[in-house]
């Protein structure tokens, strides 16, 4: 701990220096709000994308691949000649079969949060004459809103509605404007294997992802397995969320072994976006990170000066009698000093920068402001980093100070 | 033994740069407590260079070390800096207060680092040192604020507030005019009679010296008592 004497010193300094005190402080809180208000921002970026994802998508997907290889016959010697036309992969499999059994092995996994099986199939979607394709998705209503979130996605109508009837459907915005479609109307849906059925809108989503709002419809799952001729055990995707989406390519490796089907982690299936929003956090990093440096410099330099100038003082403190490690404690505590200051009103100043950006109105996809997180993590990491930098600039002329010879500098 | 409050024995001192010369040679004296001595000599006798041997804050020398009963052989910068802290008061000829603290807060320094006391105790002690020193209505100024003459008594009254075993001085009256002077060494004079005070004290003024107990004077290295 400081001792009160120390202290004394310490602040005697800071206030004799008042003016490159206050300019220390304000590089570390230039540097600390900055570095704030760029993560925050930039976390809400990247969190608001992942949401997108994660809106028609979940954080891990099971599916059954097409086989697109087509067998290659090798002729046995070079006189032979093989000659195949019209050569085509044949899918021997469709969807999976077993889903049930492969849920229940899944909900052991004490990493997985919710899973739920969807049966998607492409279909026509038809209003009189006209029409658009699309994909028809079979859903457990219950746990496709607690995975996506479907309810607050909900435009008009409602999505509990899906589950009172089989012929009940909910379908995408711009699908619902391409049709000329409101809620309470009646849709004609035909499957690839043109079985037609008609169905009653219940509801319109508007999710901010044009692969839901322009193409997809919502129907039960049972009236999805009934279309498409399946049994109940039946499913063409298994939807599974876990605690920690960034841990999804991690808890996917291992299932990769276990599950007879493709598991395609989110990451893999948006490899563009997680290169973008790592390239993101880098920046957001990166940039602030060098401007606390820049800070650090301008403390070492200031703290440097103030070694200099104190130096007779340093001198016959250490001819009273104070060691070492007083004399580092004093012109240490200065440097802490300006951290804390610095740190705290760098807190405010990127809280305040993040509160005004993100009251103002700057539409993005769905929201129509920005998104900045309010993160107590980062407030930390920037103080931790802030105080880090400082005390490290001060270290240095505390040590030059502590190694004076004060009768040299007494007898001049 | 018991009454002497410094001995040394045999110290040698070289000086490296530019070239390698003799300093102090076998410098060998005692001081008795509650003596005032004063050391005086041509420049570049070596008087000063003593002093600062005396002071522990030089330790490149050889030879023997005793203040007040503590052999000071082989300690550490650090366990010096304690010592001279509890045991000996300093007096420079350029006052060297801090100039930001007040002249009450420039005399507790030594007591607070000590902190052997409390605040209070340590403040009362300082206003009695600066009220035997004339310095009553002073003490709430900033040192930076005060006379030469005023300067110096403060720094007396910070070197007496431990209660050291010896107050040294290098030329304690060497910037002052003659009549601050002259009250700087009664104020010596009267800490030795009144307090029983050791004072060792580098000057080139020659009243000053005359008016010691003794006198021990450096020549070229050597030492004449």
């Amino acid at each position: 701990m400081v001792t009160k004497t120390n202290l004394k010193v310490a602040i005697a300094h800071l206030t004799s220096r008042k003016r490159q005190a206050v300019v220390a402080v304000l590089s570390v809180t230039f540097g600390v709000g900055l570095f704030i208000f760029m993560k925050s921002f930039v976390g809400g970026i990247n969190a608001q994308q992942a949401d997108l994802v994660f809106a028609s998508s979940a954080h891990i997907r099971i599916f059954n691949e097409a086989n697109s290889q087509v067998p290659n016959i090798i002729p046995n010697t070079e006189t032979q000649v093989v000659n195949v036309r019209n050569a085509k992969a044949i899918q021997y499999t469709e969807g999976i079969k077993n889903a049930e059994k492969v849920i229940a092995d899944l909900q052991h996994n004490p990493h997985i949060l919710s899973v739920t099986a969807q049966v998607n199939l492409p279909a026509t979607f038809k209003n009189g004459s006209a029409k658009t394709g699309g994909v028809l998705s079979g859903v457990d209503v219950v746990n496709e809103d607690l995975m996506f979130g479907m309810k607050k996605f909900i435009q008009n109508g409602s999505w509990e509605e899906l589950d009172i009837s089989n012929n009940h459907i909910v379908i995408g915005r711009g699908m619902a404007e391409k049709l000329n479609l409101t809620v309470g109307s009646m849709i004609a849906v035909t499957s690839a294997d043109n079985v037609s059925k008609n169905f009653k809108i219940v509801g319109i989503v508007y999710s901010g992802t044009t692969a839901v709002d322009d193409n997809k419809g919502f129907i039960k799952k049972t009236a999805a397995l009934q279309l498409s001729k399946k049994n109940q055990n039946y499913a063409t995707d298994i939807q599974i969320n876990i605690r920690d989406f960034e841990q999804a390519m991690e808890i996917a490796l291992p299932m990769k072994q276990e599950v007879a089907y493709k598991v395609e982690s989110w990451q893999e299936s948006n490899q563009q976006l997680v290169t973008a929003n790592n390239l993101r956090n880098m920046i957001s990093t990166v940039v602030p990170l060098v401007l606390i440096i820049v800070a650090g410099f301008g403390i070492y330099n200031i703290m440097t000066m103030t070694v200099n100038e104190k130096i007779k003082e340093i001198a016959i403190l250490k001819a009273l009698g104070f060691g070492g490690k007083d004399v580092i404690q004093i012109f240490l505590t200065q440097a802490v000093l300006i951290g804390i200051v610095g740190a705290v009103t760098g807190i405010g100043l990127g809280y305040l920068i993040s509160t005004i950006m993100s009251k103002l109105p700057i539409s993005l996809g769905t929201a129509n402001h920005l998104i900045i997180l309010f993160e107590p993590k980062t407030y930390m990491l920037a103080t931790g980093i802030g105080l880090i930098i400082t005390i490290i600039a001060g270290y240095l002329p505390a040590r030059k100070a502590a190694g004076v010879d004060p009768v040299q500098i007494i007898r001049g | 033994m018991e009454n002497l409050a410094l001995s040394v024995k045999n110290i040698n001192k070289y000086f490296h740069d530019p070239e390698t010369f003799q300093v102090l040679k076998e410098v060998s004296f005692e001081v008795k407590k509650g003596e005032f001595l004063a050391l005086v000599g041509k420049s570049g006798s070596g008087k000063s260079t003593l002093l600062y041997v005396l002071s522990t804050m030089d330790t490149d020398f050889t030879g023997s070390l005793i203040i007040n009963g503590t052999n000071l052989e082989g300690k550490t910068q650090n366990e010096l800096a304690a010592f001279r802290n509890e045991h000996i008061g300093f007096v420079f000829q350029f006052h060297y207060l801090l100039p930001e603290f007040s002249a009450i807060d420039n005399v507790m320094l030594p007591a607070m680092k000590l902190g052997k006391k409390s605040h209070e105790e340590i403040r009362g002690d300082a206003m009695q040192n600066l009220i035997l020193l004339d310095l009553k209505e002073q003490a709430e100024k900033p040192a930076s604020k005060l006379s030469g003459g005023q300067q110096q008594r403060v720094a007396i009254a910070r070197a007496l507030i431990n209660q050291p075993a010896i107050i040294m001085g290098d030329e304690p009256t060497g910037n002052l005019d003659s009549k601050n002077a002259k009250g700087v060494f009664n104020i010596f004079k009267q800490l030795c009679k009144e307090k029983g005070q050791t004072i060792i004290a580098v000057t080139h003024d020659d009243d000053f010296a005359a008016n010691c107990d003794r006198i021990i004077e450096m020549r070229d290295g050597i030492l004449f008592s």
